[in-house]
């Protein structure tokens, strides 16, 4: 570049010695200025050619996810792995559910937990929103499988359908949760479910903004997923428990018709789970919390040191280097002890300095417990609840002794309906607590505003749900201020 | 050479042949050394004859009559007029350019004298920067340049810095300016990738800033379109000094200094916290069963929590984590050489430990700057800055596992430690001992800023200069949680390393020449600029260690590992001309095109074009009686500048990624992936329209310079993140969508305002800027960072405060008062939410006061912002009202308790403190003026330092922050605790405050 110019230069002195000065050095400089500045820009202009081509490294594009069998599996472990999530069922939709029913409290700075606990939960609330858009990522995540899925190159149908099949699955756990959680259950509270989405978003059309469904629509798309899951799903492969096979959908089924008030079909898919030889109670109630992945387990969220999950963090104290945000109710720390013989009451720890009791459910250093999202024990309790509303009361006592037993305690003997119904209730209470259960079992038995009345609290009054409107939770504020055609819930308007 | 001053004589014979002509000669010198000064501009007034001096200072010119007046023009040195008279030899003296109108200021591939300026341009000479103990260049730009505004976000050393200059006129790209050092727009975002809280790192502290010759701050459109695509923001030239045609000069310089806090946490003592307790404990109960000696329905009897508070243990959480700081610098340069060859050598060391404890900077620099010229016309040369900096950080600012939330949160009646000899534990916060003794967090950086330039010169005034640069960080974080932490102790301890480098070359070739034609002046410019930039890192962890005196991950059983890469590229040609009429008329214009990798290749090129006109009245012959003025210069200009900077690499590309769970896709071992982005393919350059009004008046030969710009900077097509409905499974999609604007006023001022034959001088500069920010369009509104503390609307301001507006407190009961927003006759926290202010000033600026006399100096700078507000977050927390179990800060104690009190703080009870109030009681007052910095020198006597053989010698003693007036009640108005989220500002949240420094020092030269 520069011993080019130079030549040009020479030469530029030489002429400029045969002209008349004063005009043809302009000319010539002009004219050697544009050449040189040609040369530049030439230069300049290959240069730009190469450093304007970059390429992701760490991503890849949308159009290259899911075109094979590998990124057909990867795109399914996905599914998992928003589920799984901090802000899902790592930690946050059992502790919404802890802290908003009579189990825990918050005791920390996290205001947002204090808010539920105080039921005063405003549509700002982060954990909230957390959740609201948690899920979504799973059904976008669900709705990009069952798309895609189907064109993939070097899969077999029986393996299309498998990933199909854990997709339907994933969709359905997602709308039940949110429409349970935002919606209502049917007869006791609500009228409008969720905004359905089952196409893979791609771009920001009208279809980005969609209006909520009807509770029912809501619930029938649960429906229709986890039936489609049963018919597309395998009996059996890998460890069947942190991966949806045929059961899994069949134990949500269980659980989905306790909602929509159908015992019938409670008792059917139950007792379908019950009868599957890969799933058998736990002989003792530490034995599912102590290992991983055993004969207990329909579906449990696999976490590992490099993939942790949040629950036992929030619920220990810093000394046992938790987050100490969260404490149990007093009242709760009571009933799990009143007896003695009862093991579960054996899963509690003690902070001398802020003086509380914390639950030790989850307890394993370094947070890699793993997630119980359905337990056989359910079904149990699932079937004997059914089955007290269809008369069978001596089935239902039965289904509940397997459980109450099992903790080490005396075999129940109750004989009315009512009183059946509300045993089997403080079983699940004591059985499923910690695990995301409670609050939806209150709020589906419509029993949330009564049982919910002057919960003890540590740093303030005892708190009571009073305002039916709020057994449902606000629509989060980023999605009121982005989609038009969304209606917040009548009690946060 | 010659020959080429010989065709001008010539031509000049030639044309003016006259009867009373005559050739006068002489030498022209530097004042202050007598040195030569060569290509000086002589110029006979009023006509065409010219000349310039050789090499060695020596002229020869023509002039067509004893009544003649010879003008000598040299950028950077004080304009001469001389009559000739009889005269045939004249030898002058130059003195250095003190008064602005004179000053050479640097402009974007070039310079200028400040007369013949047409910009918005601010320059900060050395002098007033040196010897001001702040790691980072940007920090001293604070309060020196009128409409630039900056805030340190914490005191913590080479911590982040906020610098707007006029304005913030982008949400989601970055709106900060674009740094350039030496001509090489140099990687300025954070490289600290660790997550330690809110709070960021400052790059621009691995330059010395005692290598810096002088700062420009280009402001205006016309300025800063020369940098096109990432001018949109201002620019910030940092020249560093060169040596020059002089025997060598060795200059050493030494300060010392200590740190202390200027404010210590304000909590309550232990017996005061269980009295506080207690009260809010009774009062529940009160409201609920109607008194306490009332059971209640289980028949239970109220109990005080704490029995005896009287007795309480009384713990000073702070003691354990503050310390006296210290500060020390060493300079020492080498510059000078000859004809041939300038250079400056240079080396610094310094050093800060912070007031908080595991709070230090050092830094070791070294620099040449070398040009020579190894062929006649050209020139060949070299910048090359080598610095390496170490870090020692603490969490802070937002991190509940920090020392100063420790300090804040634990009671006051806890003890240190428990009987068993371990650390007192409290709820979710790590105890300050262990925070301040368990863990060492480390960021190494080492960084290489090189160029290598040639510059031709085919004829006087046409040159082309190539240069080759390189903007190479590498970095290395580490952190390691020992067994007593709370992060460490169930795992046996925890590491963290992160290594990586950040790689930046740009490649330009200018073109430039300078020519006049009669009274016309042209300097016109085309160039070509390529650059890229690769990001890399490689994140280890490792948990299990055998024990704590092992703290490298090849020790630990558990490791994990990750890493990343991304990388853009821009390539740019762009072009520029100035003019002047006989320095009267001015204009300037300028055109860059700049394509941009982070776009779509449809999108990939944008053009930015700026123009703008000058006219000195002074040179008018209607104003040439005016003797008292002696400039006045009214310029306009209006240009459109880019910003790509801020938006992600990839950002049109719809992706999908991978990883552990934590980030994208796994599940327990299972790889996975997810979609992480939407595409956007239409995703094009964010642009700013600015249009600028500039006067420039001087007084009484210069004695009294104002500056004053009137700006309007209206931002287009933001490259804004706009929220989507969360049902798609994305949170925003990133599209050209909205509008900003930014307007305001800036004046500087600056006087001799006093000089005396006695020897005592006094120069003041003031300077003063006022922005209003705007939000003129956006597709939604939208909360920014936890609770909702920020609202962005269309109408509204950036960084707006949106909370629950207190009013009062109700004399009878104590509750709170809030405005009812909706006028629905109830307060709601839901829905009764407005915007109480914003974190943007009023108005912001400095004020300068240097005085002389005899060998003594004095100077003492102010600096000031007003109308901002603060909002106090630390007070969220502990002023709970006995809702947490956290202590309480020292507000609480001003609670209601009777009937009557006036005061803004609730009763102390659960509903008065309710989870889902944001009260605007927090939102303070942020406006301040700070006595930034006094010194006070001595320079040793010339006749003393000869016996030594010394050239000049001066002590002194210097103090910042000294004095702080404002009504903010938190540790410093000034911080921002959530500085890595770029959408807030103006919020404290346990970070730590700027400390006040008191230092003595020395600068000695031979």
């Amino acid at each position: 570049m520069i011993t080019h110019s130079y030549n040009m230069i020479t030469h530029s002195y030489k002429m400029t010695k045969r002209n008349t000065p004063q005009t043809s050095t302009k000319i010539r400089l002009m004219l050697y200025f544009s050449y040189a500045g040609i040369v530049c820009c030439f230069l300049g202009i290959n240069a730009c050619k190469k450093v304007l081509d970059q390429q992701p490294e760490t991503f890849i594009s949308t159009e290259t996810a899911i075109t094979n069998k590998k990124g057909a599996e990867a795109a399914v472990a996905g599914l998992y792995n928003e589920i799984q999530n901090g802000s899902y069922y790592g930690r946050n939709f059992q502790i919404i559910s802890d802290v908003s029913s009579d189990i825990a409290q918050s005791v920390g700075t996290w205001d947002f937990y204090r808010e539920m606990d105080t039921y005063v939960v405003t549509g700002g609330n982060t954990e909230n929103g957390n959740f609201w858009y948690r899920a979504y990522r799973a059904i976008n995540q669900a709705n990009n499988v069952i798309a895609y899925v189907p064109q993939v190159s070097n899969a077999t149908e029986a393996d299309k359908n498998k990933y199909m099949g854990q997709a339907y699955f994933v969709r359905a756990l997602a709308y039940f949760d949110l429409t349970r959680l935002y919606g209502g259950v049917p007869g006791v509270v609500g009228t409008l479910g969720v905004p359905i989405v089952i196409k893979p978003s791609e771009k920001i059309d009208e279809s980005a903004f969609p209006p909520r469904s009807s509770l029912q629509d809501s619930y029938n798309q649960v429906e229709s997923d986890l039936l489609k899951a049963v018919e597309l799903l395998p009996e059996s492969y890998g460890d069947n428990r942190s991966q949806a096979v045929k059961a899994t959908a069949r134990a949500l089924l269980s659980r989905y018709y306790l909602y929509v008030n159908k015992p019938d079909q409670v008792i059917s898919y139950a007792t379908q789970v019950i009868n599957d030889p890969k799933y058998v109670l736990s002989a003792t109630f530490s034995a599912i919390f102590d290992g991983k992945l055993n004969a207990e387990s329909i579906f449990e969220l696999n976490f590992t040191a490099s993939d942790q999950s949040g629950i036992r963090n929030w619920y220990f104290t810093s000394a046992l280097s938790g987050r100490g945000d969260l404490a149990a109710h007093e009242s709760y720390y009571k009933e799990a002890t009143a007896d003695p013989k009862d093991s579960r009451g054996k899963y509690f720890g003690y902070d001398a300095t802020s003086k509380f009791y914390y639950p030790t459910k989850y307890q394993k250093a370094g947070n890699v417990d793993n997630i119980h999202v359905i337990r056989i024990a359910e079904m149990y309790l699932n079937r004997a609840e059914a089955r007290v509303k269809t008369n069978d009361l001596t089935g239902a006592l039965a289904d509940l002794n397997r459980i109450h037993t099992r903790t080490g305690s005396d075999a129940l003997s109750i004989t009315g309906a009512t009183e059946l119904s509300a045993a089997i209730l403080q079983e699940r209470k004591l059985e499923f607590a910690e695990e995301g259960h409670r609050f939806f079992d209150l709020v589906r038995t419509g029993q949330a505003l009564t049982k919910l009345v002057m919960v003890e609290r540590r740093n303030g009054p005892p708190t009571s749900l009073t305002n039916a409107g709020r057994q449902v939770f606000p629509i989060p504020s980023f999605e009121m201020n982005s989609n038009e055609n969304m209606v917040q819930n009548e009690a946060y308007k | 050479m010659r020959r080429f001053h010989v065709l001008l004589l010539c031509l000049a014979l030639f044309l003016h042949v006259q009867s009373q002509e005559k050739i006068v000669s002489g030498n022209i010198t530097v004042q202050d050394d007598g040195t030569p000064l060569p290509f000086v501009t002589i110029m006979v007034k009023g006509t065409k004859y010219g000349s310039t001096s050789d090499e060695k200072g020596s002229f020869k010119i023509k002039v067509p009559s004893r009544e003649a007046t010879l003008i000598i023009r040299h950028v950077g040195y004080k304009e001469h007029e001389v009559v000739v008279g009889d005269q045939t030899i004249i030898n002058i003296s130059l003195a250095s350019a003190s008064t602005t109108m004179n000053e050479i200021v640097v402009t974007g591939y070039g310079q200028q004298t400040r007369k013949t300026l047409t910009s918005a341009i601010t320059s900060v000479s050395s002098k007033e920067i040196e010897n001001i103990p702040s790691p980072s260049t940007d920090q001293l730009l604070q309060g020196r340049a009128s409409g630039v505004q900056v805030n340190s976000n914490t005191g913590a050393p080479g911590g982040g810095v906020f610098v707007r200059i006029r304005g913030t006129s982008s949400i989601n790209a970055s709106s900060d300016p674009l740094y350039v050092v030496d001509g090489i727009p140099i990687q300025s975002n954070s490289l600290a990738t660790l997550g330690l809280g809110g709070s960021v790192t400052s790059p621009i502290a691995d330059i010395n800033p005692a290598d810096i010759q002088s700062i420009e701050i280009l402001k205006d459109a016309s300025a800063t379109a020369i940098y096109g695509a990432r001018a949109a923001n201002g620019v910030v030239l940092i020249t560093t000094k060169r040596g020059s045609d002089r025997k060598a000069k060795v200059t050493a310089g030494a300060y010392y200094g200590r740190q202390e806090p200027i404010n210590l946490p304000d909590v309550v003592n232990g017996p005061t916290f269980e009295r506080l307790i207690n009260e809010s404990a009774t009062n529940n109960w009160v409201d609920l069963y109607g008194s306490v000696g009332t059971r209640n329905p289980q028949g239970v009897a109220f109990r005080l929590p704490y029995a005896n508070p009287d007795t309480a243990l009384n713990t000073n959480w702070g003691d354990p984590i503050f310390r006296t700081g210290a500060l020390r610098n060493i300079d020492l340069s080498i510059s000078g050489g000859s004809e041939k060859v300038h250079y400056l050598v240079s080396a610094n060391n310094f050093l800060q430990e912070a007031m908080i404890k595991n709070s230090d900077f050092s830094r070791n620099t070294f620099r040449i700057n070398l040009d020579f010229v190894p062929i006649d016309k050209l020139k060949v040369g070299t910048n090359l800055l080598y610095s390496r900096n170490n870090r020692t950080r603490g969490r802070s600012d937002d991190n509940i596992s920090g020392a100063l939330e420790g300090a804040f949160f634990f009671p006051a009646n806890l003890p240190y430690y428990q009987p068993n000899g371990s650390y007192t534990k409290f709820g979710t916060f790590e105890s300050p001992l262990a925070a301040i003794d368990h863990s060492d967090i480390s960021m190494l950086t080492n960084r290489l800023l090189g160029t290598v330039y040639a510059e031709y010169e085919f004829r006087r005034g046409l040159r082309l200069k190539s240069s080759f640069s390189l903007d190479y960080s590498n970095f290395e974080e580490s952190l390691y949680d020992d067994s007593f932490t709370n992060a460490g102790s169930t795992v046996n301890g925890s590491a963290q390393s992160i290594v990586g480098s950040n790689i930046n070359w740009i490649q330009e070739n200018v073109l430039s020449y300078q020519f006049k034609a009669g009274s016309h002046s042209f300097n016109a410019l085309v160039g070509t600029s390529s650059q890229e930039s690769k990001t890399s890192s490689t994140t280890a962890t490792g948990t299990q260690f055998p024990s704590d005196d092992f703290r490298k991950i090849s020790a630990a059983a558990v490791q994990t590992a990750s890493s990343t890469a991304t990388g853009y590229g821009i390539a740019s040609l762009f072009s520029r001309i100035t003019y002047d009429y006989q320095n009267k008329y001015l204009a300037t214009i300028n055109v860059r095109r700049d394509g941009s990798s982070r776009f779509g290749e449809s999108n990939q090129w944008g053009t930015f074009p700026s123009a703008a006109v000058g006219w000195v009245l002074s040179e008018e012959d209607f104003l040439s009686k005016a003797d008292f003025l002696s400039n006045l210069k009214i310029r306009v200009s209006y240009g459109i500048t880019g910003n790509q900077s801020g938006i992600s690499d990839f950002q049109s590309l719809g992706l999908w990624g991978g990883g552990t769970s934590t980030v994208n896709g796994s599940y327990g071992t299972i790889p996975g992936i997810s979609p992480t982005q939407l595409a956007n393919p239409a995703l094009k350059w964010e642009t700013t329209k600015q249009t600028d009004f500039g006067l420039d008046v001087s007084f009484f030969e210069n004695r009294l310079n104002i500056t004053a710009d009137y700006y309007e900077k209206n931002t287009e097509d933001l490259l804004l993140a706009v929220p989507v409905p969360r049902s798609t499974g994305f949170e925003n999609l990133v599209q050209n969508y909205g509008k900003m604007q930014n307007k305001g006023f800036e004046l500087a001022i600056s006087g001799d305002l006093f000089r005396s034959k006695s020897g005592l001088n006094w120069t003041a500069n003031l300077n003063i800027a006022s922005n209003k920010n705007k939000i003129v369009k956006l597709a939604a509104p939208f909360f920014v960072y936890n609770r909702d503390i920020y609202k962005y609307q269309e109408g509204g301001e950036m960084f707006s405060f949106y909370l629950h507006e207190q009013t009062g407190i109700n004399p009878k009961t104590g509750a709170p008062v809030f405005t009812d927003v909706n006028g629905d006759g109830k307060f709601d926290p839901n829905v009764d939410r407005k915007i109480v202010g914003t974190a943007n000033p009023k108005f912001f600026g400095g004020f300068t006061n240097t005085l002389n006399y005899k060998n003594l100096d004095l100077m003492f700078f102010f600096q000031y912002s007003y109308g901002n507000e603060q909002l106090n977050w630390n007070l969220f927390f502990l002023e709970h009202g006995g809702t947490r179990a956290s202590n309480f800060s020292g507000s609480q104690l001003s609670r209601w308790q009777k009937e009557g009190d006036a005061t803004m703080v609730p009763r102390l009870n659960a509903a008065n403190y309710a989870a889902d109030l944001r009260p605007s009681r927090f939102l303070e007052d942020g406006s301040y003026m700070r006595l930034k910095n006094i010194s006070l020198g001595y320079t040793l006597p010339a006749s003393l330092l000869r016996k030594i053989s010394m050239s000049s010698a001066r002590v002194y003693i210097s103090g910042q922050n000294v004095l702080t007036f404002t009504d903010y009640t938190g540790l410093d108005p000034e911080l921002t605790g959530t500085a890595s989220n770029a959408l807030t500002q103006g919020i404290e949240f346990f970070s730590m405050p700027q400390a006040r420094t008191f230092m003595a020092g020395v600068t000695v030269s031979f």
